[in-house]
């Protein structure tokens, strides 16, 4: 594996053969396998796969973190020329001393809540330098200024909880890099994240590489985020690595078929249900303690011949820098992949005709606001949060209304209002003639019926008390949709139509992975056959295969079912494939809505320019303007005046003296047509003349 | 390596729903898997076990409870608790009585293994209605929140406020000693803390998505309250119930030590220990270490098994 060296020395770390084992009262479980990697000076090395393929074991692994049933079973790790493995906890310390630095998914947990970060920030320093405070001090700003903290020097005075998230996890950074580390390990580092931040935290992860020439290992799920700050990446399945290049030969040329079947499960951003298809891959990652006896993809692998299933391959050079630990690697280009028969498009290209679809929700001014805090016994004025705050829109029957924004800007509000679980403060929301601005106690059965729900979180969707059969069965009795004799056969229909067999009727949820659980909650929002069902992000909890499958089967579904869809996400690829309108949401409003197509591409709302600017795409070839927002989402209790956005917004140059306008007026609604509306004072032909924020190398065939 | 194995198709594999005692099998792996659970078990299963077959009354319970003509006859306790044996008063274990005997001269083992009767029908019960009248509360006040949740925390709070020995003593002391008040007087004390447990859960419980998705079909409060939360709670309310039969029995036992127990001459292990010191220092301490062990050991017992259940449950969410 010298080949990757390309002169630039000794590898910072160096990992050879790597097992590593977790004791259970089971025996063993195997929960990394043979990985060998190194990292070098400046450099970047993603590590992307599902969940359950041993990626934060990895992590912990390199820094002898693994807990007291955790062992390194095999292999080597070899730090800056002195291998780690095998030493007391004593020698490890010396050894490593403070040259490895590792940041967390979540920043809080990282942080004290009762110290001032400039306290926890100078310990550091102070502590096992020893270093006077004054220099100390002066270090941390720095480092601060660095991270690209705004203000520094008042950030050291503040506590944890008041700065925002994306700060906080700054400050992670900022420490971990205090001590100049030679290795920096990053496990999810924005997972936690808006999209907008976490491009942020991307970019300062570009920026200390450069400027400290550290080596960093970053952890990630998301194949979009890898792409965009890796040189090299390696692919983890089931404890091992399959296939590890550089980055751009990853994602054009994958020669492993999980490799291929990762970047195939991903929605394109831009591409829409009606021109692309989504290729989930079938199965699920093995249980670590009941191992297929050959090639560990094998059982889920389209390309699987007798060999796969013999032995279990080895990790070996396929060209210069690109291993890997497929066999037939050769064999299978992924240009040359035809999907599985049935896997087609399932949507036409919308003809004009049926835009004028009739309109089955309509939404007006519709408020929500949630009283703060306690006043004394009713005395003084009442606060509000304005979670939804003057929002209107239609959604058509049998169309999808997709809503996007950060986390914050009342999504979820919105939707819980339309279903009745809160109640609105005013407006008008009126669903097929009747209204619905009531709390669904107050409801009729037949409007309860037609308005369902799919929930986010798959661990919580499902009663664990109750069988799958027993949680399909009640809204079938409920809302009597089948005779009673009827019901069995009708919640065994549900599970067919979720691609479900039979015999998970007796299953309880706790035997069902994510995914599963996720289709049973759809299946339970169907079964009172409604007419408008309300997805609150049904697939940001999955992993990306899954994802994939369940997203196919909500289309499949409103293929079959003719019903209308409104879809909540935070990521735009996933939104945009799904819908055929979106709405962009920010503090409680609409700022953009309109055709699905016609949102990614100018005229953009500055915010929506934003967000297309921040989503992570994977594929490091294509370009994104880089635009960055300042300061974070203002509090909903006290919203700014006029223009919401105009604290943040990058654009407000392009109006005369600096968009003055923008903060004392509220902005006018600008038709484009089509439907397609921006809430904004800039003019029109300002926003035309912006360039599109995403620029594919080469054009793409199918648009 | 290449070792011929079926290879495994997760999707096809045939699934067989679990059979009632499958079902059964695997609730009592949750004791069995755990040391400490077994040993509680072992503990109180002892003491169930005594107080069951201390006489024949399980061969007839309806005519030995409420029919005068009918006489049981001691089985493991040998000698009935109110027989004396005149000269045998304070005396040490012997093989004649296991344990020794009492100063009116009663066979001590058949005292503790009577005794163990009283405790083990009170403490369950009194908790039982505890956990109904606090569970109901708790519950209720969990999840409609706001005023509702304000008056019923701050009743049960007020009734928090008193020591709990005091509460024993003034509803027992208004009301006489009996087994019916010794029954209320737990139970009101018991109130509070199992509605605040109650109260906890349903808190973080009504914040899942099942419980919107119940919501959302237009489910009465009743339902998603009995259904929905309830059977997810029942984890940790049945292990502080254990602890709370624990404490039960240290209370009768309290209360039986103050006098305030089951009247005279009923068995009774609180008034064994309490008589029984006065003899500690002339040599026989039989009496009040006796009654001690007993409650001990119950008490330890019933703690042991709440902890395994608690450790096996943890394991599995």
């Amino acid at each position: 594996m010298g080949t990757e060296n390309n002169g630039r020395g000794e590898p910072v770390v160096s990992v050879q053969n790597l097992g590593i084992a977790y004791e259970t009262r089971t025996g063993d479980v195997n929960a990394v396998k043979d990985v060998t990697f190194n990292i070098y000076r400046g450099e970047t090395v993603g590590i992307v796969g599902e969940s359950g393929c041993g990626k934060s074991t990895l992590a912990y692994g390199l820094v002898n973190y693994l807990g007291r049933n955790g062992k390194i079973a095999h292999g080597d790790i070899t730090f800056q020329g002195s291998s780690l493995v095998g030493r007391t906890s004593e020698e490890l310390r010396r050894l490593r001393g403070d040259r490895i630095a590792m940041v967390f998914q979540d920043p809080m947990t990282s942080l004290n809540p009762v110290l001032r970060i400039g306290e926890q920030m100078m310990e550091v320093l102070t502590v096992h330098k020893g270093i006077s405070d004054k220099e100390a001090f002066d270090r941390c700003v720095e480092m601060l200024g660095q991270v690209n903290m705004p203000d520094p020097a008042r950030v050291m005075e503040r506590y944890p909880h008041q700065i925002s998230g994306g700060q906080q996890q700054r400050v992670v950074v900022g420490m971990a890099m205090l001590n100049n580390p030679a290795l920096l390990l990053m496990d999810e580092p924005t997972t936690a994240l808006d999209v907008t931040v976490e491009a942020a935290v991307l970019d300062l992860v570009n920026v200390l590489r450069k400027e400290f020439d550290t080596a960093i290992l970053l952890i990630s799920h998301n194949m979009g985020i890898i792409a965009r700050v890796s040189d090299r990446v390696g692919v983890m399945y089931a404890g091992e690595l399959i296939e590890m290049a550089d980055v751009h030969e990853i994602f054009k040329n994958p020669r492993h078929p999980y490799t291929q079947g990762l970047i195939r499960c991903l929605p394109k951003l831009g591409r829409g249900k009606a021109e692309s298809v989504l290729y989930p891959i079938r199965g699920r990652v093995p249980d670590p303690k009941d191992l297929p006896p050959g090639c560990l993809f094998a059982p889920r692998c389209d390309y699987v011949r007798d060999a796969c299933n013999e032995t279990r391959p080895q990790l070996r050079d396929l060209s210069e820098g690109h291993v890997t630990r497929c066999i037939f690697s050769e064999d299978i280009v992924a240009e040359d992949w035809t999907p599985p028969p049935g896997l087609i498009p399932i949507f036409e290209e919308q003809t004009e005709s049926d835009e004028m679809a009739d309109t089955l929700l309509s939404i007006n001014n519709l408020q929500t606001y949630y009283p703060h805090g306690n006043t004394f016994l009713g005395f003084g004025e009442r606060e509000f949060v304005k979670a939804v705050d003057d929002v209107s829109f239609d959604v058509f029957k049998g169309k999808t209304l997709g809503v996007v924004g950060e986390s914050g800007c009342g999504k979820s509000t919105l939707i819980k209002t339309i279903i009745g679980l809160e109640e609105k403060t005013g407006g008008d929301a009126v669903f097929n003639d009747t209204d619905i601005g009531n709390r669904v106690s107050r409801r009729d059965l037949t409007t309860i019926r037609e308005l369902q729900m799919v929930f986010q979180n798959p661990d919580s969707t499902m009663n664990p008390s109750y069988s799958v059969g027993k949680q399909i069965e009640r809204p079938l009795r409920r809302f009597k949709t089948v005779p009673q004799s009827e019901i069995r056969n009708e919640v065994i229909r549900l599970l067919r139509a979720v691609k479900l067999d039979e015999f998970y009727y007796d299953r309880l949820p706790r035997q069902l992975s994510g995914g599963e659980k996720q289709r049973v909650g759809i299946a339970r929002a169907l079964a009172g056959r409604p007419d408008l069902v309300l997805c609150d992000e049904p697939v940001s909890a999955l992993d990306v295969s899954v994802q994939a499958a369940v997203i196919n089967l909500l289309l499949e579904i409103q293929k079959e079912f003719g019903t209308t869809m409104i879809f909540i996400a935070h990521d735009l690829s996933v939104v945009r494939f799904f819908s055929d309108f979106i709405a962009v949401m920010y503090l409680g409003q609409i700022v953009e809505i309109g055709p699905a197509d016609e949102i990614y591409k100018p005229p953009y709302h500055p915010y929506t320019e934003a967000l297309l600017s921040a989503v992570p795409i994977p594929d490091p070839a294509v370009e994104q303007t880089k635009i960055r927002l300042e300061g974070s989402v203002p509090s909903p209790l006290n919203p700014p005046s006029g223009c919401r956005f105009h604290t943040r917004c990058p654009r407000r140059s392009l109006l005369p003296n600096n968009g003055a306008i923008c903060e004392q007026e509220v902005p006018p609604w600008r038709d484009v047509g089509d439907g397609h509306r921006i809430f904004c004072h800039v003019p029109l032909e300002e926003l035309r003349a912006m360039d599109p924020v995403v620029q594919a190398p080469e054009p793409v065939a199918a648009d | 390596m290449a070792v011929t194995l079926p290879t495994p198709n997760e999707s096809e594999q045939v699934y067989r729903p679990p059979s009632r005692w499958e079902k059964l099998k695997e609730r009592l792996e949750i004791l069995t898997n755990s040391n400490i659970a077994i040993i509680g078990l072992f503990l109180v299963g002892f003491w169930l076990f005594v107080a069951l077959f201390a006489d024949n009354c399980i061969i007839s319970p309806v005519q030995c409870l409420f029919s005068e003509d009918w006489e049981a006859t001691p089985w493991i306790a040998r000698y009935s608790p109110f027989e004396t044996f005149r000269g045998e008063n304070l005396k040490g274990p012997s093989s004649e009585h296991w344990l020794g005997t009492d100063r009116n001269g009663r066979d001590l083992w058949a005292r503790l293994a009577y005794g163990a009767r009283p405790v083990l029908t009170l403490a369950p019960a009194s908790i039982f209605i505890a956990l109904v009248i606090g569970g109901t509360l708790g519950v209720v006040s969990g999840y409609y929140g706001g005023l509702t949740d304000e008056i019923i925390m701050r009743a049960l709070d007020a009734l928090m406020a008193f020591p709990q020995i005091l509460l024993y003593l003034v509803i027992i002391a208004a009301l006489g000693p009996s087994a019916l008040n010794i029954v209320l007087a737990i139970t009101i004390a018991g109130v509070p803390g199992i509605a605040r447990l109650v109260r906890g859960l349903t808190l973080d419980i009504k914040t899942r998505d099942y419980v919107a998705a119940a919501q959302t079909r237009g489910e009465h409060p009743m339902y998603v309250m009995a259904v929905e939360i309830l059977p997810n709670a029942s984890g940790p309310i049945i292990i502080d119930a254990m602890l709370r039969i624990g404490y039960a029995i240290f209370s009768i036992g309290t209360l039986g030590f103050l006098g305030l127990g089951l009247p005279p001459p009923s068995p009774d292990w609180g008034s064994m220990v309490s008589i029984g010191k006065s003899f500690i220092q002339a040599g026989h301490p039989w009496d009040s270490m006796w009654g001690s062990l007993a409650i001990a050991s119950i008490v330890v017992g019933l703690n042991l098994l709440a902890d395994g259940m608690n450790e096996q449950l943890n394991r599995y969410r």
